[in-house]
Order: C-alpha cells, then structure tokens, then sequence
C-alpha cells in the first residue's frame, strides 16, 4: 500500500478518542475544567446566536407596538426580552432594525465581518464577506437577489443598509400569510438567518 | 467593540482558510469529539494558555499541508481533523502537557 492509502482504519474513532483524551489530560491537570469548556460552547448554542434575531422578529409579528419600538430604538426593544446579558450590551447598542413591508425590501450587506450583528444572527454565511458579493449587492440588489432565488417585482423598492462598527443593521421579515394560528414560538421557527439579511423571505413552513 | 473572546476568536477566522463550517449562523459540528475540540481550544486561549494567534497559525499550515499532499477531490478531509492537530500541537509547544503523556492516556483508553 502506498502512503496515500495508509489511513488509520477508523479515522473518525481515532480523532473521537484523541480529543477527548486531550481533554480529559487537561482537565486532570487542572488547566481547564469541563465547566470553562461548556461555557465557551454555550456562549455560540444558547447564548448568542440566529434564535435571538427570531424572538425578536416573531416578538414584532405578534406585537405591533413592539415592532414600532424595535424599529425605533433597537437597544431599548431588546432590553425588553429576556435575553442573556450582553445582547443590549456593548455589541448591542449599535445594533437597528428595518422591517420590510408590502413593496419594501430589505437588504444588509457589510464591509467587516466584525460590523456582522452576531448577537442576534449568529455567524455570517462564507459568502458574506465575499468582495464580489457585496460590491454587486449594492449595485444590482435585485440581480443578486434573484441569484439568491429571491425574485422581487419591479414595483417592489430594494433598501440596501451597509452594516458598520457604528451601526449593524437586520431586517424584519415580513410575516407570511397562513400564520394566523401559530404561537409566539413557533412563528419565531420560521424566521432564518438569511431572512433578517434580507436575502430571503420568511416563509410559512 | 468585540467584547467577548468567544466574539473575536471566531470573527477573526472569518473569510480566511481556517473559518470553520457552519450551518444557518451557527457552528456546524458532524460529532460530538469535534465539539469538545473547539470548546477546549477556545477555552485554552480564553483563560490565556496561549495566543489564540499561535492557535490559528497552526491550523492554517495544517489544512495548506493537508490540501498539498491530497487530491482536491478526497473526501476523508475533515475540517475538524486539522483542528485537533492543531489544537495538539498548541498544546504541546506551549508546555501544556506532552506528546508522552497524550499517547499513555490514550492506551489506557484503549
């Protein structure tokens, strides 16, 4: 056999057994403790991630006045959920809202990944960043949307909002139809990352 | 503005040859031994055991080495495989713990 072909027989039980073995070595030396790990884990599965953006846009469909509050002084609409400190924090406060509307769409591009509103989006797609993505953004919204299989009538306005370190920018979806009978919950199951970019709509299941 | 290291660590790998998968703006983990390695290197570099640069420097020469010597094609790539050498390596160089010590515990294990 060639030294090509000269895999460990069960690579994936091998690298399984290699990181927790390293892990459990750590511990046992007291350099880290399970606890610092599941922490930092939390932090990207409970704590800040897309499921936060989704309360806060299933919060607007069901509450107009929220929406309005939301749209008005994002900070101080999201102080108002019960979210783990640090979402109106720091990052937070320079966090806004648009919400599109019948003939109103939103789209959010930025020049910094770091300008990317990852409390509320979690992390950005590899596209994002592209230089291409967002030069032709700003300049054939509606081309590249359709490219996202998003078409937009002629009538319907395209808003692009370039995110900064001053302000990150997230849309609102609109609220699709059929959803009369749904809950708070699971409205906000319906609301994905690429929709408060505004490069795709919410749709009802 | 970055106030948390979770925030940096992972920011700063974005849209270079290191930035890890994801899914819907989340990390995407095929296992749960691929979750334990990116929760202990970033709570390495968070409590300071090492740069989280030194990390990232080793991680980008493991997958441009891996991505040398195997056809693009190859389908045994695994983003996380890199990570964890990486991760050992870190490990290693920054006097955390020794190669000896690693390869005892994983004959105990068996």
């Amino acid at each position: 056999m060639t030294e090509r072909f000269n895999y460990p027989p069960n690579r994936e039980a091998l690298s399984a057994a290699r990181a927790k073995a390293l892990e459990t070595l750590l511990i046992k030396k007291g350099v880290i403790t399970a606890e610092t790990v599941d922490k930092v884990l939390g932090f990207f599965e409970t704590k800040m991630g897309p499921f936060n953006g989704a309360k806060l846009v299933a919060r607007a469909w069901v509450d107009p006045a929220f929406k309005v509050r939301l749209i008005a002084d994002t900070p101080a609409a999201i102080a108002e959920l019960d979210f783990p400190e640090g979402m109106a924090g720091a990052e937070g406060e320079y966090m806004k809202a648009v919400a599109n509307a019948p003939g109103v769409h939103n789209l959010v591009i930025c020049t910094l990944c770091s300008c990317y509103p990852w409390p509320v989006l979690g992390l950005p797609p590899y596209w994002y960043k592209d230089p291409s993505f967002r030069a032709r953004a700003a300049r054939e919204p509606r081309k590249i949307l359709g490219e996202f299989g998003l078409a937009l009538g002629a009538a319907t306005e395209i808003k692009v909002w370039d995110s900064s370190a001053q302000i990150r920018w997230f849309v609102i979806p609109e609220r699709p139809a059929g959803t009369e009978h749904m809950t708070e919950e699971q409205l906000a199951g319906l609301v994905t990352p690429e929709s408060m970019m505004g490069v795709a709509v919410a749709n009802a299941a | 503005m970055l106030t948390h290291f979770e925030q940096y660590a992972v920011t700063e790998m974005m849209g270079d040859s290191d930035q890890p998968p994801r899914l819907n703006g989340g990390l995407c983990f095929a296992d749960e031994w691929e979750r334990t390695a990116f929760g202990v290197a970033l709570a390495l570099a968070k409590n300071g055991a090492f740069e989280w640069e030194s990390f990232r420097h080793n991680l980008m020469a493991a997958i441009s080495n891996w991505e040398e010597t195997h056809a693009l094609t190859d389908s045994s790539w695994n983003y996380y495989d890199r990570w964890l050498e990486a991760l050992e390596k870190v490990v290693f160089d920054s006097g955390l713990a020794t190669r000896a010590e690693l390869a005892l515990l994983l004959d105990a294990n068996g």
